[in-house]
């Protein structure tokens, strides 16, 4: 059995982690690329959602090197997420691959019994002992919790730092050199630095970058690759970015939400314009946009792929969220044939404008 | 007390229990006019570029309403079976309206749990307290209107035809003819009965879809997919029509599922959004019925 799973921005580190830790096979994902874009929009439906398209693209690649499981995560409804696991075996059995899939769902949907079988299958291939096991869950929660960390040091850090692209260069090597752990230990000492390095980055308090809120669909704001490279760009700009979903938030709050002790601050602040949950992140995205304008942040970009149900609704409502607290908020619709100029021109049109709301704040560096 | 209640979304499944319910509480009700050109202009303007064409619809029932009524209903419903979940924009039309839509009257838009009777006495309650202070009124509007829902039968198919097809899709599509343009009309002229998703019980969809790795979880994909599956596997008609609307995110799912599971078996997706061109419509469904012809003729020749 060699495992294999989708890319999904900073949860392959955990997954990493814990392949390593367990001494499973496994195949890690190229990272998506045009490539795995084509192959997968190739055998998808078409009105299928942009994340379904990269997944497949992402298997197949897989495939290639040497794969035959993939793991992926379920859910049950309303978004269509939950029915990508349905849809993906039967085209992967259609173009001709024998793929097997370990799909972790909600146990409160599948039974308990059934959730401990697949997670049984998957590490009963793991020779080492069961305290060893959680030890290395553990792990790979402390790792996936400090990657993200570091992440959103880097992005806010890159308006105030001394030098420019510091920053940036540091997430980039501490990204790519975690690749080249052999163990879970070792990934985590190597977190650890790079945490250490990112708190020592020179900053000078006294500039005012401008800063904006990542919100929309999860998948799009997770994965670089499928918002074309969101964040790096407005690194670039010196534009300090915060973005509140992250993989351990996702893992925080699936865990205790049947205690319903989630999001409490999301769900207070969202309250007034969306009072309910209604499937996907949607009221995850209102609630970043008030508490960013709280925050003091100077604007928000919602992110979503073409047809996202629980966005649309959100997008309905973001205008008057913008309208009622004087908070500009951009939405960008991802698809597979996103062209980045156009999106480029789009992203500074929304800074310019934010830059010439409060003329005292300054371009970047 | 007048109460507007729009013509699009549920409604057409509905519509015996939300009139039935708002009668009974003594309020005056007010429906919109059936769909037409100018309600699609309406909707297409204050709705959000994205929204399928029915929710586009749905907000130009609301603007033809919101000056000739006190309060307007939405359906916001949640859930319609335990465990089970619907599109989210259903879950989010309040917000959806009440954002998009300016200077609207009251709106009557608490959210709907239909699994249970606990759910729906809590909505009656929250929704009939804005009209009449009496519960007792409530809970015999509440009565009501469930067991008109319940002696409801739709029936769309009422002769017999040469040829059967599972018309399958959502209800505001079936339904609503400006929508469809006439589809069951210009079926019916061709030769082709049609039957919906009433005709299969739940017994029969809970056994199409037990052969699916995960059932699905939205209520209306459960019974397209059991109902089309069902009927084609038992041979009860000669091929499935999907009347789908443009972007929709449960048919795009529904459709690759039973495609999947009827192979060749003869089916044809028509997909409607606001530009729909009336005469392709048209030839799509005539080559549609040439080819069950055709089929049905081959048939036999190898019989023989």
């Amino acid at each position: 059995m060699k495992i294999t799973f989708p890319n999904l921005g900073n949860s392959i580190f955990a997954a990493k982690a814990i392949f390593d830790g367990l001494g499973i096979e496994y195949v890690m994902p190229t990272p998506s690329n045009n490539r795995a874009l084509e192959l997968g929009a190739f055998s998808s439906p078409e009105e299928i959602c942009l994340p379904y398209k990269i997944m497949l693209g992402n298997y197949i690649e897989s495939i290639e090197r040497g794969a035959d499981t993939v793991i992926i995560t379920g859910s049950c409804g309303p978004c269509r997420y939950g029915e990508y696991c349905e849809l993906q075996m039967n085209m992967m059995k259609t173009l001709g691959h024998n793929l097997e899939f370990i799909v972790i769902d909600n146990p409160g949907s599948i039974g308990k019994k059934e959730f401990m079988a697949r997670i049984n299958r998957l590490v009963s291939t793991s020779d080492k002992s069961s305290s060893k096991k959680v030890r290395v869950a553990l792990n790979a929660y402390k790792i996936i919790k400090m990657i993200d960390e570091i992440e959103r040091k880097a992005r806010y850090k890159v308006g105030f730092e001394i030098n420019k692209g510091e920053c940036k260069s540091i997430l980039n090597r501490c990204k790519s050199e975690a690749l080249d752990c052999k163990t879970d230990i070792e990934m985590l000492k190597h977190f650890k630095k790079y945490m250490d390095i990112i708190n020592n980055v020179g900053i000078n308090l006294d500039k005012k970058p401008i800063k904006i809120a990542i919100i929309g669909e999860i998948y799009t704001i997770l994965e670089p690759f499928s918002n074309l490279y969101i964040e790096d760009k407005l690194m670039d700009y010196g534009v300090s970015t915060y973005r509140g979903l992250t993989p351990s938030w996702w893992i925080k709050d699936a865990v205790l939400s049947p205690l319903k002790l989630n999001s409490l601050k999301l769900r207070s602040a969202s309250k007034e314009y969306l009072p309910l949950y209604i499937g996907g992140h949607a009221r995850e995205c209102i609630g970043e946009a008030i508490l960013a304008k709280k925050k003091g942040f100077d604007g928000a970009i919602q992110l979503y792929p073409v047809g996202c149900m629980p966005e649309i609704v959100s997008h309905a409502i973001l205008p008057n969220i913008s309208k009622d607290k004087d908070f500009p908020i951009m939405t960008l619709i991802l698809d597979e044939m996103t062209g980045e100029a156009g999106f480029v021109t789009r992203l500074e049109a929304f800074l310019d404008l934010i830059e010439r709301k409060s003329e005292d704040v300054l371009f970047g560096n | 007390m007048k109460v507007g209640i729009p013509k699009g979304l549920l409604y057409y499944k509905y519509y015996p229990f939300i009139e039935t319910f708002f009668t009974e509480l003594g309020a005056e009700i007010i429906v919109s006019p059936d769909t037409n050109k100018n309600i699609l202009d309406d909707g297409v303007k204050y709705c959000v570029d994205d929204a399928c064409v029915p929710v586009k619809i749905f907000h130009g029932h609301v603007i033809s309403l919101k000056d000739k009524c006190d309060m307007i209903f939405i359906p916001r419903i949640m859930e319609l079976e335990k465990h089970e979940s619907i599109c989210p924009k259903f879950c989010g039309l309040t917000e959806m309206i009440t954002n998009d839509i300016p200077n609207l009257p009251l709106v009557l838009g608490e959210p709907i749990y239909g699994a249970t009777k606990q759910g729906l006495k809590k909505w009656a309650l929250s929704t009939g307290s804005t009209i009449t202070k009496s519960r007792v009124k409530i809970n015999k509007a509440l009565e009501l209107a469930i067991d008109a829902q319940k002696n409801y039968i739709i029936k769309l198919c009422k002769k017999e035809y040469e040829f059967k097809v599972a018309l399958v899709g959502h209800f505001y599509n079936i339904y609503d003819n400006f929508i469809n343009m006439n589809l069951v009309e210009k079926l019916n002229k061709l030769g082709i009965g049609v039957i919906t998703e009433e005709s299969v019980n739940e017994a029969q969809i809970n056994l199409s879809v037990s052969k699916l790795f995960k059932k699905p979880f939205w209520t209306f994909a459960k019974n397209s997919y059991g109902f089309s599956t069902y009927l084609c596997e038992n041979n009860q008609v000669d091929g499935i029509i999907y009347i789908s609307s443009f972007s929709c995110g449960i048919d795009s799912v529904v459709i690759e599922l039973i495609k999947d599971r009827v192979n060749d078996f003869p089916l044809l997706i028509l997909k409607i959004d606001e530009h729909t061109g009336e005469a392709g419509f048209d030839t799509r469904l005539e080559a549609f019925s040439d080819m069950l012809e055709r089929r049905c003729t081959e048939y036999e020749n190898n019989l023989s």
